[in-house]
Formats: C-alpha cells, structure tokens, sequence
C-alpha cells in the first residue's frame, strides 16, 4: 500500500520550486481568511479544486474524501450554534439559530476543508526532500530542516508498525471494541509500549545508517535537487500577492464577502 | 597482497554490560577478498562489524582495547562519518536504513552527505545502480519496493560513496529466497570486481566462496580458514550454532571421500564412483492425515487488499484438520501471510468464505476465535509490553476473563511447554532473540488454541534456537495442537511439516505431503523455490528421506 501523499506527476505545480509552493500555500491560506460568506469561499474552494486537477492531485482528496466531508459536516452542524446573527430563525434557551449563523457555518466548513485541500496539493507535488530544501534555503538550519523532513518520513512507517502491533496483539484476545473509555486506556499499554520499543529501535538503526553515509548535520552538503526560482514561479508569487490584495481589498474597502461582521 | 583490514588484540565491552562482547580478536582482511563471519546469536558478529567503520567505539559507547586498523590508519581515530568513504556498511534491517522518497535521491545521499558536486553525484548514481540492476526503478519509492530490491538499494546506497571496503551485517536474513539470490548475485559480482568484502552469513551455503571465514562464539574468534577447513568440522560449527552443510554431513555418514558444497558437485561423485543403484520407485509419500474433523476450511476464498486492484488471494479452496502440521511456502506477496491472517479473523474475505469449525470467522467474536487459533508474529518485539515474562504470558488468559487460578496454571504449562521454567520475573526485553520468540509462543499457548500458527518462527534465530523451536512446535503437534509455519527456510518445512503448500500470486499450485511436494522440482522452481540440498539428492536417487537420518538408514538399507 501506497502510504506517501506524494504523487510522481510532472505537472506545472510539480515543477515550482519548493519556496514558491510553501509562500503560496500561506498566501492561499490568507485568501481562506479574507472572507466568511459561504459563496465567495465557494469560489476559492473551486479554484484550489480546479488546482488539484491541474496538480493531478485528486486522488489523494478522492482518498481523505470523508475527512474532507466530515470537516464541512461538522462545522455547517456546530458552527450555527454558537454564532449569533441577526435573522434568526430558532431559539432555545441560550441555543439559537440564524440564517447568517448556518451561512457562516457552511463558510467554515469550506474554510477547513479548503485549508485540508491546500495542504494536501503541496504535499502531493513536494517531495520531502524538496520540502527539507526549501525550508533551508528560506533560512530554516539543516539539522531542523532534516528532522522535521525525518518526522514527516516517519510517520507512515510507524503507523504500518502499530497496524502489526495491534494485530498481534488482537490475535491473544484484545478486544479494542468494548469496554469503558477507562477500560479502553488501559487496553492502550499493550499497544504502546511495543510501538514505543519499536520506535527506538528503528531510530537508532537509521541513526547508525545515517552516520555510516556520512552524514554529518554541520558540515556543508550538495544537494541533488538543486530547486531554482524561474520566472515562473515569480509570476505565480506575484500571482498571489496580487489576488490576495485584490481580495483584501474586497472585503476590507467593500465590505464584500461578509455574512456576520466582525469575525474571520 | 596488501592489508584492508588489521584487528589487533581488540576487546570491547558495551557500557553497562558485564561479559565482554568481544575478546582478543586478531585477525586481517585481505585486499580484494571475501572474509565471511559466522556464529551463534550473540557471538559478536555485528559487533565486530560495528568496529570496522568505528561505529564502536563512536556510536556505541564501552570499554575499547586494542586496535582496528583500516587501510593502515586507526579506525577508532576517525568518526564514523569520516570513514565512510572508507568502509561501507549495509544493515540486516533494510526498512530502517531506507529513509528517502525515491530511489534516485537514497542513492545520492551518500555523496550529499561529502559535498561531491552535482555531475559526479550523477555519475555515481547511474553507475551504482546499474551494479545492483536497479536502473529501472530509479524513480521509485523505495517503500513500494520488494525485500531484495531494498536490500540491493541499501548496498546500491552505500556502494555510491566507493568505499575501499564493503561490509553486510546478514544482508539476506530478512528477505524470502528469490531476494537473498538477488542479494547474492549482487555480492558475488562486487567480488569479481575485485572489491573487499565482508560478509556476515548464517549459512554454510552462503559462504563457499569466502577465500576466508571466521567463526565465532561468545565474543572470541575461535578459528579462521577456508571454507573447506572450517565445513568440515561439523562438530565446532553446530556448537557455535551453524547448522553444518547438509551435503558434506551425508558424505561423512556414508563414509564417502569427498568435500560437495553444492548438489552437482555430490551428484557428479556419487555417479562417478557408483555408490549408489538408482531406484525408480516413483515416490509415494505418506499420504495426509485423514478421520479427524477439518478445523479451517476455505471456500473460493478471496482478498482484495484496500485500495489494490490484485487480489492478494484468489479463489483458495484449503481445507485442514486437526492435528496436522503444514508449512505455507513462497515468496513474499505469494498471499501465505494474508491466508493465515484469515485463519483468525484478522482479516475477512472479500469474497468466498473461511470456516472454523465449520462457522465463519465474521460469526466469532475476536475472543471466542482467539481461544480457536492463535497466531505468533514473526517479531516478537511486536507484542511483548509487560514488566515480567509472568505478566507477558497471563495477558491472553486475563483479557479472555479466567479466574486467576486457571491463569496460574495455564500459564505454568505454557512455561514448561516452552522450557522458560524460573523466568517468570525477569524482564522479557532483556532476554535474548530466541528466548523472547519463546515468550511469545508460550503467551499464545496460554490460551490454548487448537491452532497455532507461526509467521516465520526461526527467521533471525541461529540453528541450535532453530532446532529447539522447531522442536518445541513438534512437541506440541503431537499434543494433538494443528500447527501452521509459514516459512521462508525450506529445511524447517522438510524435517518438521507432514503437509506443505506451496502458493504463488495468491493461489495454491502444490499441496500435499510433504514428501511428494518437495518431489515436484519444475513447478516449485515455477515459484522460485527449490527443495533443501538432501532432498534434491534423494530426489535424484529416487529415495524417500527428507532428512540426514533418514537418507543415511535408506542408503544402509
């Protein structure tokens, strides 16, 4: 099984360098705060939809479908509740809901999943690697930049282990699906401690691997993917920066964009 | 010949450890040849690998006497990092040395690492990864890819640094036999070209072309020679936990003359000096247990893995009674692990059905069908969390719900079963590979399934630990418990299991006794499988025997 978001395509976004990716990414996350109106956030969702085409991303989003759909669920469900607005349209007690509450409810939910969406683009067209060496050449330092790259590596390698962990430990009579959520923190020992053992055991191994290669986290280093800004990703930047002060613009000297004032 | 290596009266002890985990060793490594280490679990082996490329003393921290000399120059003197371009070391576990996002970019991180500019890093990729045929695959990740073919990619990853010496800590334990011949071919080719070597190899097999091997046991090199000094002397090598070569075992015991390594070469003295009359019974076999009630059934039982298109299995029609004793043969990805993670509900058909006890496994709670077959993992580390081996072993009892006297005894028969009598308050991750697997039997047998089933039981365990655990699982076959191996070592499955199966892409394509399966030659290599060395002799004589004993009375006969 495939445990990598990253996508081998060969796609405009694929080829940007790694800092245009990251620089965009937090600019598109600015543009999701620009507004709160569920149809102008629709907007912005369709065009990172539409990216993720382009990206030939959609398979991972087809994969994270129900996260993505319980992120929109969640928020259009619980969001109401605790905004108040102005048409309202049910009341109980403290509890009431408004027309522009369920409004901003959906508005959120696009937000969210639209945030899960970005992320999920950067990560299925940046190798890890990329992503390590964009952040050093942003001023990050290499020993930081390689263990969170290591981090991020390492998480689909512990998550096959636990798998195999918690089988093993099914098989002499684990029942995970009962009890009380006491009982069940209890049931998290016999899970735990092997991952935990597993965990340093497989560290030390890559530790051991590393320095045997020659790694040395201080000294000065080549890097084989050598990412390099083109013009075009100084088009995307100014792209962005573009569209996020056009949008700025929108809804801070228009007041457009806005179902309940005075919130994100 | 000039010196690659020099170990002078080197001793080293771990921090925190009493017996020293090497003695005295004195030994050299000769420029451009293969030097194979062998010995029991414990005997030091990575250890003294470990000091090569000063890993010991730089990694691991102890008590360091004597000298290793690398090239003339003191390795213990150098940092790990600085020496990498001298030696190169290659671990036993691939999944933990593999660490980037393709193939291209492992191979390069080596030569990152250096600083070497980027047209050489070039260079040094294409020309590496042809020496480990993984050009093909240069854009793949290296999760994706088969056992061997990681274990090429962590040498292909080493290799890229062109260091004098090359050393593999068991490059091939983990892997299924189509991977360690890959792993092989790899090493005999670096060989040919003229590189040094130095091999940790498990078995005798694997070492016939060393120009030298030294064996080792309880931290002191107890000899070093040819390979054909060394074989010989059966008696050193079992007690140093090396299972002896089969083929030169059988010439002793016949009293022939005559060194063979491989099956040609034994064939071609036998038939030289007419030993034996070739029988042309064909061979019957025993045949399969029959009268006992089928315990797992299987019918058109098929898995598709989420998100896979292959069906891991397909249409599978198996049926095992109770009492039997079968090993599941084939290479990784063949479908043995996900048939026997249905035997237990670990995993549910996607189509067709498995019975136990002639009711579905979806119709079984985890622990009704838990207390019918119980599955060992082939790691222990797995599944051992508790304080005291007392506790590991009563866990599976305590979450089924028994009082704490039938714990107590259960558990007592569990310990006795697997001779770990007096363990019960030690601390189960202090206890050696071996003993740990025991702990992890014996804590399934507390539950006392009808089936146990192993995944790989003596992988990564040396002969006499093998022996011992093959034994116990005989003991309790003939208890009346049906044991399953699922098995990469093709001896195991010839002197311990009655019924063999053999699968290949999902389906089974050889199923019956044990005998007659390992008789099949052609469609066994179909799967990239071949019986063990004696049986292809006595498949070539026309003899019955699957083990030494049987052969040797069969021939006297």
């Amino acid at each position: 099984m495939n445990i990598f978001l990253y996508l081998d395509e060969n796609t405009l976004i694929h080829r940007l360098d790694p800092r245009t990716k990251l620089v965009s990414a937090v600019i598109l996350f600015g543009i999701c705060l620009c507004f709160n109106h569920p149809l102008y956030l629709a907007f912005i969702s369709g065009g990172v939809v539409l990216t993720a085409l382009w990206a030939r991303a959609l398979p991972n989003f087809w994969r994270l479908r129900y996260i993505l759909l319980l992120l929109i669920l969640f928020s259009f469900v619980l969001w109401p509740f605790f905004v108040p607005g102005p048409t309202r349209w049910w009341a109980w007690g403290p509890f009431q809901v408004s027309r522009e509450s369920v409004l901003y409810g959906l508005a959120m939910g696009l937000r969210l999943a639209t945030f899960v969406g970005i992320g999920l683009i950067f990560l299925s067209t940046t190798r890890n690697e990329e992503l390590t060496n964009g952040l050093i050449r942003m001023g990050v330092p290499y020993p930081l930049a390689f263990a969170l790259s290591t981090a991020l590596r390492l998480v689909p390698t512990f998550a096959g282990a636990g798998a195999t962990i918690i089988q093993a430990q099914v098989s002499r009579g684990l029942d995970l699906e009962s009890g009380s959520i006491f009982k069940r923190m209890g049931k998290f020992i016999p899970q735990a401690v092997p991952l935990f053992i597993y965990a340093i055991h497989h560290t030390n191994t890559l530790a051991m691997a590393l320095e045997s290669k020659g790694f040395d986290p201080q000294a000065k280093r080549t890097f084989y993917y050598e990412p390099r800004m083109q013009r075009v990703d100084y088009w995307v930047i100014g792209f962005f920066i573009l569209l996020l002060t056009a949008l700025l613009y929108l809804r801070l000297g228009m007041g457009l964009g806005v179902v309940i004032r005075g919130r994100l | 010949m000039s010196i690659a290596v020099s170990i002078e009266n080197l001793s080293f002890t771990y921090t925190g450890k009493e017996t020293p985990a090497l003695k005295n060793i004195q030994a050299q490594v000769e420029d451009g040849s293969l030097v194979c280490i062998m010995g029991h679990g414990g005997a030091g082996k990575s250890s003294l690998c470990y000091t090569l490329n000063a890993l010991i003393p730089k990694f691991f921290r102890g008590v360091y006497q004597g000298r290793v000399l690398v090239k003339g120059k003191e390795a213990a003197g150098s940092t790990v990092a600085g020496l990498s371009r001298q030696v190169g070391l290659v671990f036993q576990d691939f999944e933990s040395q593999l660490f980037s996002t393709n193939v291209e970019l492992e191979m390069a991180f080596g030569p990152e690492n250096h600083g070497f500019p980027r047209p050489d890093i070039e260079r040094r990729i294409k020309r590496y990864l042809g020496a480990v045929h993984l050009d093909h695959l240069r854009g793949r990740q290296p999760a994706t890819l088969s056992g061997g073919q990681k274990q090429r990619l962590a040498i292909g990853s080493v290799l890229t640094l062109e260091p004098d010496i090359l050393v593999l800590d068991e490059p091939t334990t983990d892997l299924d036999p189509l991977g360690a011949e890959e792993v092989l071919v790899i090493a005999r080719k670096l060989r040919e070209e003229g590189r040094t070597l130095v091999m940790v190899a498990p078995e005798p097999e694997m070492v016939v072309d060393a120009d030298q091997i030294w064996l080792m046991r309880e931290g002191e090199l107890v000899s070093r020679g040819s390979p054909e000094e060394i074989l010989k002397d059966f008696s050193r090598l079992s007690s140093s936990g090396i299972k002896p070569p089969a083929l030169m075992e059988l010439f002793q015991n016949m009293g022939w003359p005559g060194q063979p390594m491989t099956v040609t070469e034994a064939m071609a003295l036998i038939d030289r000096n007419d030993w034996v009359q070739k029988r042309d019974t064909p061979t019957p076999g025993t045949s399969l247990r029959s009268g006992d009630p089928f315990i797992l059934q299987t019918e058109e039982l098929e898995y598709c893995y989420p998100l896979q298109e292959v069906k891991a299995l397909r249409g599978i029609n198996w049926n095992v009674r109770e009492g039997e004793f079968v090993a599941l043969l084939g290479q990784n990805g063949s479908g043995k692990t996900t048939l026997a993670k249905h035997c237990n509900g670990l995993l549910k058909p996607t189509g067709g059905r498995m019975l136990v006890r002639g009711k579905p496994t979806a119709a079984f709670s985890h622990k009704d069908l838990a207390q019918e077959v119980g599955y060992v993992f082939q790691n222990p580390d797995h599944q051992i969390f508790a304080k005291t081996v007392e506790e590991e072993i009563s866990f599976g009892p305590k979450v089924l719900g028994m009082d704490p006297k039938t714990i107590r005894e259960r558990m007592a028969e569990a310990l006795e079963v697997v001779e770990l009598q007096g363990y019960e308050k030690q601390l189960p991750f202090t206890l050696t590979k071996g003993e740990r697997q025991r702990v992890a039997v014996a804590s399934v047998l507390a539950v006392q399934p009808q089936v146990i089933i192993l995944d790989e039981p003596t992988t990564g365990l040396d002969y006499l630990h093998q022996r011992s655990m093959m034994d116990l699982l005989r003991r309790l076959n003939q208890k009346g418990h049906t044991i399953i191996i699922i098995t990469h070592s093709m001896w195991v499955a010839a002197e311990y299991a009655h019924r063999t199966v053999v699968l290949k892409e999902g389906a089974i394509i050889l199923d019956g006794p044990t005998r007659q399966v390992f008789a099949q030659e052609s469609i066994l290599a179909g799967a990239s499988l071949a019986p063990p060395p004696l049986v292809q002799i006595s498949n070539r004589l026309g003899l019955q025997a699957l083990t030494l004993e049987q052969m040797v009375q069969e021939l006297k006969e």
